[in-house]
């Protein structure tokens, strides 16, 4: 029995990972760039939505669960409105420069965002206020409890998630998209704005990344400014691990990653489940170097 | 050519301060203490509250006159807690020419600092790290105003066989120095007194996530588990352990002495915690130390509310103390002076017997608190 709430567990943390994947392999999709920037995104979204949510419980009296959805919009159009502005202060005008130099750029707005949080909001951990996530769960067998919050995490992530794969794979601007990410110069002879697209995919990744670093905030109650760095490497690994550029891969990625990291530490101990994680990584990547979902990107001349 | 010479001066200038610098206490000017600490980082919280406690008395010093009738100037390094910035800042307070240093928070980044004081032969104490391998290397000038790790693992065997009344233990601890170290020790005195330790293992403090090892706590029939890592694990392990229903009673060390661990469980989760410590400062019943806590209050308008904030401001009082006595702020004197002479100081967490030849504090303070039904830490009624 316990190796079907170990599953649960893995499961969870793995819907986390694979949330704030998105955000990599998107922009990854578009840009070739790894935008480390997007794991302290995600951590704002946790620091903005205590905001918020704390804003709008002073404007009322007793809590619901309710204040919850205004506060998802002030994160997710807050968050979407500073990856944009990250992508036009630190990458635009890098995109002629290289690969390293925008790596680097990002790494500095992942520093920037990471001090700013703490300097805003102190080096503390945060809570959450109580009483607005349902509490109390489900007792499947003796040693098997599925919390309520744990349904709707799933729940949430899967809509997120699957909304995301229609819209990139059947809307105007999602074919646009795909196509940018095939190749730039092509796209903007077949009259695509590929500087709007690109702008599109850094509303989208962010906007995703902040939710999810709310979502997390909710589910876990509290955090402090290294969240962004601990989920955002494994995500980036996530990503990596199910094919970076492929959205459905950071979705597989992030539920394996989960899950092994899980496996690993309930079976070993968490002091071997970066060991175990890792090594499978590598032999992953070793036998299918583009990641589990990654296309064969044939280079023609 | 041109460009080689540039190196040069480059080398030239960048190896510069490391001839100068070495002086030492000039005796002129202000006597400079240096403070390191966790300014920034996950323990942030008591690198801060060191920075307060300790400035306060600085002032009060300076206002009352100094010390020798030179002022006291504080320099603030923050080691975020972390080994190899600890070494760094250790030598920049030493290039800054300070005559004693308190410090660090952790026992991770005390190790390092502490082997970078003693080269510099430097008076070194450490407000709360209580890593008992600290004071294993002969470092003469190396003291602590908290108590050994292996005491409190005493304490907290004691507790859980005689207060608790329980007979199969878990101890789980975070690989940091410190609570490895008070982990092993309960360990071994749990299995001296004849209990059973059912489960032994560790977490890894980075992630947030701890399910999967509760889930195995869970499952190994514990009747009281003792977590030896720090006040946000803490919290994250309460809350978690209730979303998987675990029933069970858990008893923390004194990292976890901080209402922030309350906040992080909920205050449902964290009811009937137990927590081994030194004593919190309202229930530190000596002149000086309510003298200490209202002066805080008033200065900052919040209590003291972690035991190592007054550690910290202990080791300025007793380094203070030491430079007053002797008249002297020659680490070696002052050194000679805490091992050999200074007994039975009033200290702000309790009356201070002396120190060992090793460095560390005599006696024990250690207590058992409760957090209950309001989200206070109570002194437990029954103490073993």
């Amino acid at each position: 029995m316990q190796f079907v709430q170990q599953m649960i567990n893995g499961i969870t943390i793995g819907a986390f990972y694979s949330l704030v994947a998105l955000g990599y392999t998107m922009v990854y999709g578009v840009l070739k760039l790894i935008n480390f920037a997007h794991g302290d995104l995600f951590m704002w979204g946790a620091y903005l939505g205590l905001t918020g949510l704390n804003f709008v419980l002073g404007l009322m009296t007793g809590a619901s669960a309710w204040v919850i959805l205004p506060a998802v919009v002030v994160v997710m159009t807050t968050v979407a409105l500073a990856g944009v502005v990250v992508e036009r202060v630190a990458y635009r005008p890098l995109r002629s420069a290289g690969r390293l130099a925008p790596v680097i750029s990002a790494l500095g707005v992942a520093f920037i965002l990471q001090s700013l949080a703490r300097n805003i909001y102190g080096a503390n951990w945060k809570t959450y206020p109580t009483g607005i996530t349902p509490t109390g769960g489900f007792q499947l067998a003796q040693g098997v409890r599925v919390s309520v919050m744990q349904i709707i995490v799933l729940v949430v992530s899967f809509v997120l998630m699957g909304a995301l794969y229609l819209f990139v794979q059947r809307t105007r601007t999602g074919t646009a998209m795909r196509a940018v990410s095939l190749d730039h110069d092509t796209s903007r002879l077949m009259g695509i704005d590929v500087n709007r697209i690109i702008g599109v995919v850094f509303l989208i990744g962010p906007g995703l990344g902040g939710v999810a670093g709310m979502i997390v905030a909710l589910y876990y109650g509290s955090f402090d400014f290294t969240l962004g760095w601990v989920f955002g490497l494994k995500a980036f690994i996530a990503a990596i691990l199910g094919g970076i550029g492929n959205i459905p891969g950071a979705m597989l990625g992030g539920m394996l990653l989960g899950i092994i990291e899980t496996l690993g530490s309930g079976y070993l101990s968490p002091q071997w489940k970066d060991v175990i994680a890792y090594v499978i990584l590598i032999l992953i990547l070793i036998f299918r170097p583009t990641g589990l979902l990654g296309e064969r990107v044939a280079e023609k001349v | 050519m041109y460009k080689k010479l540039a190196f040069l001066f480059l080398v030239i200038v960048l190896t510069l301060p490391l001839f100068t610098g070495c002086g030492g206490d000039d005796e002129e000017g202000p006597i400079k203490i240096g403070l390191q600490g966790p300014m920034t980082g996950d323990y942030a919280y008591e690198g801060q509250g060191f920075e307060k406690a300790v400035k306060l008395l600085v002032e009060q010093t300076n206002e009352a006159g100094g010390l020798l009738g030179r002022d006291i100037e504080l320099v603030i390094e923050d080691d975020a807690g972390d080994p190899t910035q600890a070494a760094l800042v250790a030598q920049r307070l030493v290039d800054a020419d300070i005559v004693a240093a308190i410090g660090a928070y952790n026992s991770t980044a005390t190790e390092p600092a502490s082997e970078i004081y003693n080269d510099a032969g430097l008076l070194h104490v450490t407000p709360s790290s209580t890593a008992t391998g600290l004071t294993q290397k002969g470092f003469e000038r190396f003291f602590r105003v908290c108590f050994l790790d292996d005491r409190q693992g005493l304490f907290a065997a004691q507790f859980m066989k005689d207060v608790l009344g329980a007979q199969n233990v878990g101890i789980l601890h975070d690989n940091s120095t410190y609570a490895q170290g008070l982990a092993e020790h309960t360990k071994r005195y749990s299995e001296d007194m004849g209990l059973n330790v059912a489960f032994y293992d560790a977490i890894n403090p980075d992630d947030q996530d701890f399910t999967p090892i509760l889930t195995n706590i869970g499952g190994a029939g514990l009747d009281a588990i003792y977590f030896t890592g720090y006040h946000a694990q803490a919290g994250l392990l309460l809350k978690q352990a209730a979303d998987l229903g675990l029933d069970m009673t858990w008893v923390t060390g004194n990292a976890s002495n901080n209402p922030e661990m309350i906040q992080i469980a909920g205050l449902q989760n964290a009811v009937g915690t137990y927590v081994t410590t030194e004593p919190l400062p309202k229930d530190v019943d000596y002149p000086e130390a309510r003298k200490f806590v209202s002066d805080f209050e008033a200065k900052y308008g919040e209590s003291p509310d972690s035991v190592w904030w007054m550690m910290a401001a202990e080791a300025f009082n007793v380094i203070r103390y030491a430079i007053e006595e002797t008249e002297s702020t020659d680490s070696k004197v002052l050194a000679e002076f805490l091992h050999n002479e200074a007994k039975d100081i009033n200290g702000l967490t309790g009356p201070i017997l002396g120190w060992d030849e090793k460095g560390d504090r005599e006696g024990t303070i250690h207590v058992a608190y409760i957090i209950d039904a309001n989200g206070n830490f109570v002194l437990n009624p029954e103490q073993p």
